[in-house]
């Protein structure tokens, strides 16, 4: 979960660019010849730093034996290292500008897939698969809704008679209030 | 000798098994079902299917398919990924030759000549070709695989767990030498798997480790919902960013004449046999794979022919070569997963990951306490390409009309699916939201130019690589050096740092980057 907050921060920057000018160089110092790597490190870096700070309340070291925290820590390090050298790397050597992340699609298959997961318990199956169905298709331009709504109807149908009949998986399909 | 007949005997006996079926409806009545030859037919099916989706590649096809498999008893459900796995890696040959749009990096290669062919009106005799070809190369390799298994296998039982951790080593550093791209972008990649692999709980102690209380991630992140999420969602993702539509040039011409004429058979003979030599070795490396095969076979072919400019334009020797070198190094690549328990690429990482969920522990044990399930896998593989042969080639007009589907019907399919799947495999409606947050992770890495492969890799290795560790060091009391002078060990550390000084050196990293430049010219 906690690896999500991060992503949002570190997608925000090339996020929050107008469309109209290349990104890259409107954050960025000039200094920073390859943008994509220096992101890329600093992120490396932040996620090692958090993994640092989540594994430092576990036992390190006693003895020869290692402890708890002994492994996390050390690949914290090492990432924390490697990083550095990406960030470096981007620092010295010219690389490609920020590609532009593209809000649209990210936001709706990501909504799709948060909303099954709070539905699929409450709600059952039918009403989930169709719902994050509909959500999904708006992260495209192109989807036109006559068919979409007609394909994911197929779909849902499939679904409920692949996963509970042909594979055998106990899934609920009804809502619970439907249930009792 | 013959223990190896014996070996495969078992394994075709466990194929070939019967199963008593009891219909519903027929009251009792039971019909005997050959269950294992009929999940392998399913699995490269469905894996042909889902393969042939533009876009999506063999890993992302292993990964979504995975949760259909956990309701199986473990020899079917491994028999059917394998056959999941082929049959996914013939759909992606079948898109890049008709749509030229790879499915994955492995059939980049079989797209610069298999394109043309199509364009030509060739395209099938390209199928053929390369379904020939993977044939071929599937029957050496299975039975390369049969030959080497006990070998090794006895080989792996004299490694201590010094060893084991530099093998593990070597296999990660293999893996970083031989990937496309920035050498030290992979390796971060792969600590970064190797520190997602901490979360959960400590193996020795039980401590809880990074874990912030949340219920579901005290056993650590599920294998199954990462990869989902890294490459099932995160390749959707990526996919609808290039909008789709417009760059999909599919072959309009019917595909005629499946056949091969008597002059593509003998110009395709040389390269299938050096592919499949070339393949099946760079299959058995850890860290090697279907991809490098590809694009090695591809090479060297060009470098061999009388004529190279012909290459580009339509070869026949363009698409035999790549495709029977990536199905050889496909099954040769099952060598260490099944003999050290190592697995040598994502794919086979994704294998460890079933095997887990039913309970296995891949490695040396596994072929000795239950040899029906590592001999009836193996001699599946053989199956399952017979099976593609005989069935795909017929089938070509169905898979050619399924790349007229539309990707904005396809991918919120694929969205609700994969949900459905994750969900199904613990009724964890977190592991769903957690898949959500590694395909945007995954998307975001894609755009920063991380490849996703090696942290799979390194997730996989890491509670092993972790385990090792500790036992070596407990045993040699503390005294690191231990890795260093017991000579087996030694020896793998010493490979390793010369292939990393070799990676980083720049002249061979020109020569490593002029294999992977086909793909751009």
């Amino acid at each position: 979960m906690t690896m999500s907050c991060k992503l949002v921060i570190e997608g925000d920057v090339p996020m929050s660019d107008a469309p109209s000018h290349a990104p890259g160089h409107s954050i960025l110092p000039s200094w920073v010849k390859g943008p994509q790597d220096f992101v890329g490190g600093l992120a490396l870096m932040a996620i090692a730093a958090f993994a640092l700070w989540a594994s430092s309340d576990l036992q390190g070291m006693h003895g020869f034996s290692f402890g708890a925290g002994t492994a996390p820590r050390m690949f914290g390090i090492l990432l924390l290292a490697l990083g550095a050298g990406v960030m470096a790397v981007g620092i010295f050597t010219e690389g490609p500008s920020l590609s532009k992340l593209h809000w649209r699609g990210p936001f709706f298959v990501g909504l799709a897939i948060l909303s099954f997961a709070f539905c699929i318990r409450p709600m059952g199956m039918i009403f989930s698969a169709m719902s994050s169905f509909l959500i999904a298709a708006l992260g495209s331009e192109e989807t036109r809704w006559l068919e979409t709504i007609i394909v994911g109807a197929c779909l849902t149908t499939f679904c409920a008679l692949l996963f509970p009949y042909a594979l055998g998986l106990p899934l609920q399909m009804w809502p619970t209030f439907l249930m009792r | 000798m013959g223990d190896l007949f014996s070996n495969l005997g078992l394994g075709f006996s466990t194929v070939f098994q019967f199963v008593q079926w009891a219909p519903p409806l027929l009251g009792g009545m039971t019909i005997p079902v050959p269950m294992n030859i009929l999940l392998c037919l399913i699995g490269a099916l469905v894996g042909t299917l889902v393969g042939v989706l533009p876009g999506i590649g063999t890993i992302a096809t292993v990964a979504m398919l995975l949760p259909i498999t956990f309701g199986l008893p473990p020899v079917g459900a491994l028999i059917m990924l394998a056959g999941i796995y082929y049959g996914a890696q013939y759909g992606g040959s079948t898109t890049s030759i008709l749509v030229n749009i790879p499915g994955e990096a492995g059939s980049v290669v079989t797209a610069l000549d298999g394109f043309q062919m199509a364009k030509q009106g060739r395209a099938g005799p390209a199928l053929a070709i390369a379904a020939i070809g993977s044939f071929f190369a599937g029957c050496v390799s299975t039975v390369l695989i049969a030959v080497l298994g006990a070998p090794l296998t006895k080989l792996a039982l004299a490694f201590g767990p010094a060893e084991y951790f530099s093998l593990m080593v070597l296999g990660l550093i293999f893996a970083v030498v031989l990937a496309k791209g920035s050498v030290l972008k992979a390796i971060a990649m792969i600590v970064f798997g190797l520190l997602l692999s901490m979360v959960g709980s400590d193996i020795e102690t039980g401590a809880s480790r990074m874990s912030f209380n949340i219920p579901e991630l005290a056993d650590g992140l599920g294998f199954a919902t990462v990869a989902m999420g890294l490459f099932g969602f995160a390749e959707i993702i990526r996919n609808l960013d290039a909008g789709g539509e417009e760059d999909r040039q599919l072959v309009q011409n019917k595909v005629t004449g499946l056949m091969p004429t008597r002059k593509d058979m003998i110009d395709s003979t040389p390269p299938i046999l050096r592919g499949t030599v070339l393949g099946s070795i760079l299959g058995i490396l850890p860290g090697g794979g279907a991809v490098i095969a590809s694009f090695a076979a591809y090479t060297l072919e060009k470098k061999l022919s009388k004529n190279p400019q012909k290459f580009g334009r339509g070869a026949i020797e363009g698409v035999a070569a790549p495709e029977s070198a990536n199905n050889a190094a496909a099954q040769t690549s099952f060598i260490p997963l099944l003999t050290l328990g190592i697995p040598p690429n994502a794919v086979m990482a994704l294998m460890v990951g079933a095997m887990t969920i039913h309970g296995i522990v891949p490695g040396p044990q596994v072929m000795q306490k239950q040899p029906d399930l590592v001999w009836g896998m193996i001699a599946s593989m053989w199956v399952g390409n017979l099976m593609l042969l005989v069935i795909n080639l017929p089938m070509v007009g169905i898979w050619v009309r399924l790349l007229r589907v539309p990707y904005r019907l396809m991918f919120p399919s694929i969205v609700v699916f994969c949900s459905i799947g994750i969900y199904s495999v613990n009724n964890a409606p977190m592991d769903v939201v957690l898949a959500g947050v590694f395909g945007l992770i995954g998307y975001w890495l894609v755009k920063h130019d991380f490849e996703p492969a090696p942290l799979l890799l390194g997730m996989v290795l890491g509670p092993l690589m972790e385990e090792n560790l500790r036992r070596a060091l407990l045993i040699s009391r503390g005294d690191a050096t231990v890795f260093f002078t017991r000579p087996l060990s030694a020896s793998l550390m010493a490979i390793s740092a010369f292939l990393l000084i070799l990676a980083v050196l720049p002249a061979l990293r020109r020569k490593r980057d002029e294999v992977f430049v086909e793909s751009e010219s």
